[in-house]
């Protein structure tokens, strides 16, 4: 079993400073990994950053982050990534890390992803330039998240998880006005996590959203923002898959 | 709760507190505080305003600007500091 702790939209700033390391220094205890699911940040400056860094760093436990819109607000998306990296965490972009837990090998594949909402009412690549490049920006989102998911199968990891900002699915959102969906989500990184296949999706943005929703294809979805979970964050343990060649082999699902 | 005597009177009715609902939204959103958390509503003849803050000074300043834009209206607040302790469980996925 594989026990993977998840947050996101911690939203820290200097008046938060400490605030979630006393439940952070409990992860060793009760999770293998930590997954923080974007708006880390406020603004997403670099003092929003450090406070973040300094939260996380020598955690005792793997650090796997994606940023959020809040953490491009003030256009230094890269120097706050390059600060909670400098503090230990990895920070994904259409991009997978592969961590060691035990004899496991957990993957973990991430984009921070976009709108343009969900089958039945999205929005599609036409008309104005500004329009046009919403969509774009939201297909090369997912298309990193498949790419990275495919790379992670190749790798032969036990588990594999897809880690978002944006949601992937709508059940996710319920509470949340059904005029903004197309705002907090996008149908597409569902298709690219069916499509490639996961044990799991993590996701935070829909602050009045539900923790529990699922893919088409049958993937679990938790959006786990902080408003929504009403903690720290929340541990989720996901078993092992038997490995090829070992008897009693579960079937697919 | 529905009004029964609800409805379009006639003449040019007086502006309602739509506009200015979502003035606060946008203040809220773009506004030094970039809170996207806090979701303002005409309900009834009261505006309601709830959401989860990451702080007091935050819900603090939330609250101030919501007087500031909704003077004079009549304004429920449930706006609250999200929760920062551990969980005192798992769950378990199959
Ligand atoms: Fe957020
Ligand atoms: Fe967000």
């Amino acid at each position: 079993m594989i026990r993977v702790a998840a947050v996101g939209d911690i939203h820290m700033g200097p008046d938060t400073r400490g605030v979630l390391r006393p439940a952070f220094d409990t992860l060793p205890d009760c999770a293998d990994v930590l997954l923080l699911a974007g708006d880390l940040t406020r603004h997403g400056t670099t003092d929003e950053a450090r406070v973040v860094a300094d939260e996380i760093r020598g955690l005792g436990v793997p650090v796997v982050a994606v940023l959020g819109n809040h953490d491009h607000h003030d256009d230094r998306q890269d120097e706050v990534s390059g600060l909670l990296r400098d503090a230990g965490a990895h920070v994904l972009e259409g991009e997978a890390t592969v961590l060691s837990v035990g004899d496991a090998r957990v993957g973990v594949a991430g984009t921070k992803g976009f709108g343009g909402g969900f089958v039945g009412a999205s929005a599609g690549e036409f008309g104005e330039p500004v329009m046009k490049e919403f969509v774009r920006v939201s297909r090369r989102c997912a298309d990193g998240l498949r790419t990275a998911l495919e790379r992670l199968a190749e790798e032969d990891c036990d588990v594999r998880i897809a880690l978002t900002h944006y949601s992937p699915v709508p059940e996710t959102l319920a509470g949340e006005p059904p005029e903004i969906y197309p705002f907090l989500g996008s149908y597409l990184l569902a298709e690219a996590i069916d499509t490639a296949g996961a044990d799991l999706a993590v996701h935070g943005h829909a602050h009045a959203g539900s923790e529990h929703g699922m893919t088409t294809g049958g993937v679990k979805v938790r959006n786990v923002a902080q408003p929504v979970i009403g903690r720290a964050f929340h541990v989720y343990h996901l078993p092992l898959r038997e490995r090829v060649g070992a008897d009693a082999g579960t079937p697919a699902g | 709760m529905n009004t029964h005597d609800a409805g379009p009177a006639g003449g040019a009715p007086p502006a309602g507190p739509e506009y200015r609902v979502a003035h606060l939204q946008d203040r809220l959103a773009s506004g030094e505080l970039g809170e996207l958390g806090v979701h303002a509503e005409v309900r009834g003849g009261a505006v309601l305003v709830t959401g989860t803050v990451p702080s007091a000074r935050c819900r603090d300043e939330v609250l101030a600007v919501v007087r500031e834009e909704l003077g004079g209206l009549d304004v429920h607040t449930d706006v609250v500091v999200s929760e920062s302790s551990s969980p005192d469980h798992a769950e378990e996925l199959s």
